[in-house]
């Protein structure tokens, strides 16, 4: 089925690390996307504009323009094609930044090539053409629930909720991937960067705070479902101001 | 020394001196009769022996200063070759650290690439897989030793008893763990033992990654016990095991970045765990020990202050 989602979907990898490209545009073709390599920014720029993808992974550290230089000239001009970032540290401002500038996603190198095969699928299926990313919203709402980034607060209906910040981080990252089973692996690495074997009870004890300020009941969720054996779902329909 | 400061020199010892006889050449003068201090002191000696004293005191500390410089500058050399020696020492055994398995993947590819059969051709790709899951850990470690120098700490006030609960429970899962009698001991009288302030995730690790070491260098039915106790002002987390123990000369060094002592060389691990330990409970404002006996076991211990969570922040918002 996946295969069907993905045939034929153009794709745009920048890095300009031939190792890499020379390994994933390979992989990348197998797993059905038609896929064109650019070596730095300024291709890349290029090549947005020749070859119209449907997705762009794009490499954080280039030389001329670097990726988060190119991320900023696309959305600048109102292009909002699905963006994939490949971060090279685990800061997590880096990350943060990553979204906040306009990225649909990031993943850090080293990855797993199946890793990322499955966040393109994700932006794909999220993706709604010509249409701001909900990752570049300010102020997001779901129902009641408001979620204001830039000052980091939350608000149900009047009421400010207290949240510490890896929750905050953790809705955050859910509020803008809606609909989309996350792994605890992959939440580990958003709101701590790196991950740890107990890592996973930590995502488990966030989540479960998370449910208690929302006030979200696991059996009958409105915001957080659990998918066993897999992770989490945002279920809540999620708007932003865009 | 320059002219200019020999001068102001000469004139700060003098100028005590010359003022100290004055004054006694003047009480001399005012003062008829001779008075007494003590049956050998007259009242006029006093400010002669004031000045002679300042003037001492003024060569004397000159002196004090410029030993001290010259030693502080001894120390910051030291310092400096420690540094240069420590990072030799970092390269090397990151060098020997990425060696092995690199040489095992080119091996590997050798094998994939010369043999037609394709039970070797998969044994091959299998175990490269592994080396390369070993490179990944071991950069994975590195950035989280850089990353924990600078990252900021999510403050809270945290249950150590609930902590170490919940970190057992996680252990409980590695691999050998159910061959080994874990217990877990925190005091409830007279009163359950203090929070400290911290983050609980890196502190959860910190204890992990003992626990990961308890039941690697153990055996079959070795004892591991985690315990904490209180005297006050700080709290202590030992994890204790009865395994092979730790050569006394591997001691001092178990802390350090990829060091390998004589044990642990067959063991796998990134040779980070320990120094990732100390770095988390340094940014805590802890300390980290190691007592052990051949033959008998080893015991880490975690020191952490007993505190408020505010002056932790404080700390942090310095950095």
């Amino acid at each position: 089925m996946n295969e069907l989602v993905t045939k034929g979907q153009k794709l745009l990898l920048v890095d300009d690390e031939t190792a890499i490209t020379d390994n994933l545009a390979p992989f990348l073709r197998r797993s059905g996307f038609e896929v064109e390599v650019a070596a730095d920014g300024e291709e890349a720029l290029d090549r947005v504009a020749s070859f119209q993808p449907d997705v762009v992974i794009l490499d954080v550290m280039m030389p001329k323009i670097d990726g988060r230089e190119v991320l900023r000239r696309l959305r600048g001009e109102g292009n909002w094609t699905p963006i994939i970032l490949l971060t090279q540290v685990g800061e997590a401002t880096e990350r943060a930044m990553a979204l906040e500038e306009g990225a649909d996603d990031y993943l850090n190198k080293p990855f797993d090539p199946h890793e990322l095969v499955a966040r393109i699928r994700a932006v794909l299926r999220r993706m709604r053409p010509g249409e701001r990313p909900l990752a570049t919203a300010a102020q997001l709402t779901c129902g009641e629930l408001k979620l204001d980034r830039p000052r980091r607060r939350v608000w149900m209906g009047d009421d400010e909720l207290t949240l510490t910040p890896k929750a905050f981080t953790l809705l955050e990252y859910m509020f803008t991937h809606p609909d989309e089973v996350l792994t605890r692996e992959r939440l580990l690495d958003v709101v701590w960067g790196w991950d740890y074997p107990a890592g996973t009870r930590a995502v488990d004890t966030r989540v479960a705070e998370l449910r208690r300020t929302l006030d979200d009941e696991p059996s009958e969720p409105r915001y957080i479902e659990t998918v066993p054996g897999a992770g989490y779902r945002f279920v809540g329909i999620v708007d932003g101001d865009r | 020394m320059s002219r200019l400061k020999f001068i102001g020199f000469v004139f700060k010892v003098l100028l005590p001196l010359g003022l100290g006889i004055a004054g006694s050449v003047i009480l001399e003068r005012v003062i008829e009769e001779n008075l007494f201090l003590h049956s050998w002191m007259k009242i006029s000696t006093i400010p002669w022996l004031l000045g002679l004293l300042c003037s001492l005191g003024v060569i004397g500390s000159r002196r004090i200063r410029s030993w001290l410089k010259a030693r502080d500058e001894k120390l910051k050399a030291e310092i400096q070759v420690g540094m240069v020696e420590e990072r030799r020492r970092f390269l090397r055994r990151l060098d020997h650290e990425m060696k092995n398995p690199l040489t095992a993947i080119r091996a590997g590819l050798a094998n994939m690439a010369e043999s037609s059969r394709q039970e070797t051709r998969s044994e091959a790709l299998d175990s490269v897989n592994v080396q390369v899951l070993r490179l990944s850990n071991l950069v994975s470690d590195l950035r989280k030793l850089a990353d924990l120098e600078t990252r900021q700490l999510e403050c809270i006030s945290v249950d150590v008893a609930a902590l170490l609960e919940e970190t057992l429970t996680a252990a409980q899962d590695l691999p050998d763990a159910s061959q080994r009698q874990i217990t877990l001991t925190v005091p409830q009288a007279p009163w359950p033992l203090s929070h400290i302030a911290g983050d609980w995730d890196l502190l959860s690790l910190a204890v992990y990654n003992l626990l990961d070491n308890a039941v690697k260098f153990t055996e079959s039915d070795d004892m591991i016990e985690v315990r904490a106790f209180e005297d006050g002002s700080s709290v202590e987390i030992e994890v204790a095991e009865t395994g092979q123990g730790i050569p006394q000369e591997d001691l001092p060094h178990v802390f350090e970045e990829l060091y390998r002592g004589e044990n642990a060389r067959v063991v796998p691990g990134s040779g980070l765990g320990l120094a990732l330990v100390r770095a988390i409970v340094e940014r805590h404002n802890g300390q980290v020990s190691v007592r052990s006996r051949a033959g008998q076991g080893t015991v880490f211990t975690i020191r952490l202050p007993v505190g408020d969570v505010t002056g932790l922040q404080q700390q942090v918002t310095d950095l």
